[in-house]
């Protein structure tokens, strides 16, 4: 398996770094999310929040237990 | 009393109806199919559980060999609750919500079917076949190839009928479950088949392309993405579904649930090494799983945060309405384990938590609390709705709730304090430097805490049993609403972008985008593990005397792993002071080059075998015999299942010549044309150890299992010390 790229990547040096990359990837992935969820409209927002409370979904008997 | 459906303030208005309204049909009968199978197999699952857990109280009287031994049925039991109890449960849930949530039936009830009656058809397969030896060795991944590929066809019949149901929604946006349920999708279809992947030896033996570090990488990468992507992602779905429903409001934050969603998944794929700390995995991937494990608290914290306060100014319900109790013990439950998990892959906490009773504590708050309590939540939800009826006793269901709840208490209470003894017994030394206690006095120690797990687990059992009678006497008396009748405008064809609107918003219209994000979030994490420790040799290093295994070896290998041998045993010495005086030098990653699968184990109910054939750890093939044939008689007060059936039965040396090819394609360096003549050797070494047994006053032939599985335990450890090398490096 792999031959084909293995060659190559043993002469990676430092290949050990990418714990460290990866760690950076992740933290540039999460501002993005976060920047994102700034800066959503909260119209929509409340409507799919929403969503699973549609009571047409549902038959007329709730929950039994009360 | 229903509920007041004004006491829903927060509800918005409809969005404008822009597309024609249609009438269509949602389908029930899928659910209950779903629903009926997750309470039969759960209570099936449960009592193999409870059962296993009083083998170690009684091993002569309940461990019925071969198909019941605690090796073969531990498997069953961690089969049954996860893939059986929990995966029928996602399904029924998932059935019931996602047709609601995109406002559409099923895209085809005939592949709903398939994938209900598949489904069925594979627990089955694996409650035949794991009883009878057919085992990959691999934890929660132990059934055998043709299962294997049931199980891909199966996942995909499901895949394609929720991207088709997608594809024909009525609900423009995909709600936050809708994200859980695609990311658990593509995850585990990727998981089950890298994990997956190996060489037949016969129709119910294979072996996996991987081995020994890599194996255990890969096995680890997927084992920890299990819990991650089968047990947690579509239950955190179902979570965002049910509990606004119970609790009647809309979940406490959606901007969290985007946050949590995305960062959960990054984050749980690339902690699969923590299950690997201080083995022979290398550093810098140890390294990796400990960051990652560690930041996962956050994610996984505001699942749970977001779960519980949906509830806000709800709490008053919770006292009254037993749904929610079930809900919040669950969510409290995920809470624990999700802070617990992070904590255990701590190297320092590790040291002392792994191998002991204390993962398998662990393991249960979260499967007991988290996947267990959920699942009867939704369940006494859902049933009431889809029978249009109202649950037969809600005093039985409070009563179910109390047991289930008491019954964590007592199977996790005593297993922590038992983890905690057992890492302190083994880890102590008199003043003059000897171990203080033998690893048998730590095993007669634990039993009154399996006892008192046992009552837990016991309580538990009576819950769901309580709660399958409750919900019997409920459908007896209704009829199903198998096509429930709703109403909603189709969608758009064209979408009219509203002003300010993001790229997320885009992803979460269109299901396509979102997989192949998901795809790529969860590939990355894998990659990166994974590449360096495939490519690098250096991640390896390479150890000139460690040979193959003898054709007689590898059989006895196998007999190991068919017995399920490391379900108790580790072979992976962790470089601690009081594991080398234990059982030898620590183990080096070189040593496992050609183990196929790998077999370090996860739990020392009985001590590590890595060395067993080396050094001071060495016992006589006549020991061997003896204690294989009757382990009482040897160490009083051993818990391990008597294995006098590997007397009676003669070993299957038909399939030595293929399995020497299988591994040949693997790698592993037996000379060409080995394979016809491998049984002469085989013979050979079998009579040098009936031979010598007959010397000590055992008589046995030598074509019994017994021989080969002996021959495999004095091999164990023994490369680098015979050949008078410690592991140096090449």
């Amino acid at each position: 398996m792999f031959k084909f790229i293995k060659q190559y990547a043993e002469t990676i040096k430092g290949i050990d770094v990418y714990p460290i990359i990866s760690l950076f990837i992740f933290v540039l992935f999460f501002i993005a999310v976060l920047w994102y969820v700034r800066k959503m409209d909260k119209r929509k927002l409340e409507e799919i929040r929403n969503l699973p409370l549609d009571l047409a979904d549902d038959n007329s008997y709730t929950n039994p237990t009360k | 009393m229903q509920l007041e459906q004004s006491t829903l303030t927060t509800k918005v208005a409809e969005p404008p109806v822009t597309g024609k309204r249609e009438t269509f049909y949602y389908d029930n009968a899928i659910v209950r199919n779903f629903s009926y199978a997750t309470i039969i197999w759960g209570v099936v699952g449960m009592l193999g559980g409870l059962w296993a857990a009083l083998q170690l109280l009684f091993p002569n009287v309940l461990n019925v060999g071969p198909w019941f031994n605690f090796g073969r049925l531990r498997p069953l039991h961690t089969n049954a609750v996860i893939f059986a109890f929990v995966g029928n449960g996602i399904f029924m849930g998932y059935y019931y919500s996602i047709q609601r949530l995109l406002k559409s039936r099923m895209w085809s009830d005939k592949l709903s079917r398939i994938h209900f009656w598949g489904w069925q058809l594979i627990i089955v397969a694996a409650a035949i076949t794991l009883p009878l030896g057919y085992t990959t060795g691999k934890e929660y991944a132990e059934l055998e190839w043709p299962i294997d590929i049931a199980i891909t066809v199966i996942w995909l019949v499901f895949g394609w009928n929720m991207f088709a149901t997608i594809l024909k929604r009525r609900e423009r946006h995909l709600y936050v479950a809708v994200w859980f349920y695609i990311a658990t999708f593509v995850t585990v279809a990727v998981l089950h088949v890298v994990n997956s992947i190996e060489i037949p030896a016969g129709f119910w033996k294979s072996y996996p392309v991987y081995a020994g570090v890599q194996d255990a990488l890969v096995q680890w990468w997927y084992g920890h993405n299990a819990v991650a992507f089968f047990l947690t992602t579509p239950y955190l779905g179902l979570m965002y579904y049910f509990l606004p429903k119970a609790a009647n409001r809309p979940v406490y934050s959606y901007k969290l649930s985007i946050i949590h969603f995305w960062a959960l998944i990054f984050l749980y794929i690339w902690a699969g090494p923590h299950h690997l700390l201080y083995t022979a995995l290398p550093n810098w991937a140890q390294s990796l799983g400990i960051v990652f494990s560690f930041m996962l608290i956050f994610p996984s914290w505001g699942g749970m945060i977001n779960g519980l306060l949906t509830l806000r100014g709800a709490w008053d319900k919770v006292r009254d309405d037993v749904i929610l109790k079930f809900m919040v013990v669950a969510v409290t439950a995920y809470g624990m384990a999700t802070f617990e998990g992070p904590m255990l892959s701590l190297k320092s906490i590790n040291a002392l938590s792994h191998f002991t009773d204390w993962t398998v504590a662990h393991v249960h708050v979260g499967g007991l609390g988290w996947n267990g309590m959920l699942t009867f939540g939704i369940l006494y939800w859902i049933i009431p709705k889809i029978f249009r009826t109202e649950l037969f006793s809600k005093k039985l269901a409070n009563l179910h709730f109390w047991l289930g709840t008491l019954g964590i208490l007592f199977w996790a209470i005593p297993m922590y304090w038992a983890g905690f003894m057992q890492t302190s017994m083994w880890k102590q030394f008199t003043p003059s430097g000897q171990l203080k206690y033998q690893f048998l006095d730590t095993v007669t120690f634990m039993k009154p805490f399996y006892a008192v797990r046992g009552f837990g687990g016991t309580l538990f059992l009576l819950g769901a049993i309580i709660m399958m009678y409750n919900l019997f006497k409920t459908v007896a008396k209704a009829k199903i609403v198998a096509n429930e009748q709703a109403e909603a405008p189709a969608l758009e064809k064209v979408y009219h972008k509203h002003k300010g609107e993001h790229w997320h918003r885009w992803i979460e219209r269109k299901p396509a985008p979102l997989l192949i994000a998901s795809l790529i979030v969860i590939l990355i994490g894998g990659a990166v593990e994974m590449i360096p420790t495939f490519m690098i040799k250096s991640n390896i290093p390479t150890i000139a005397a460690v040979k193959p295994y003898t054709p007689l070896e590898l059989q006895g290998r196998d007999l190991y792993v068919r017995e399920g041998c490391y379900v108790c045993h580790s072979q992976m010495i962790r470089p601690f002071r009081h594991e080398t005086e234990r059982y030898g030098e620590y183990s080096k990653a070189g040593e496992f080059v050609y183990d196929h699968p790998f077999q370090w184990g996860s739990k020392r109910t009985g001590p590590d075998l890595a060395r067993e054939g080396a050094g001071n750890n060495r016992k006589s093939n006549a020991w061997h015999f003896n204690h294989l044939d009757d382990p009482q008689s040897i160490s009083t007060g051993s818990v391990m299942p008597a294995y006098s059936f590997l007397i009676d039965n003669a070993l299957d040396t038909s399939t030595t010549a293929g399995k020497i090819r299988v591994m040949q394609k693997l790698g592993v360096p037996y000379p060409a044309g080995y394979d016809k003549i491998a049984n002469q050797d085989l013979v050979k070494q079998a009579n040098e150890i009936a031979e010598d047994l007959k010397k000590n006053s055992v008589s046995v032939k030598s074509d019994k299992e017994v021989i080969a599985i002996i021959a495999y335990l004095q091999r164990l450890g023994t490369d680098i010390t015979k050949n008078k090398m410690t592991a140096e490096n090449k």
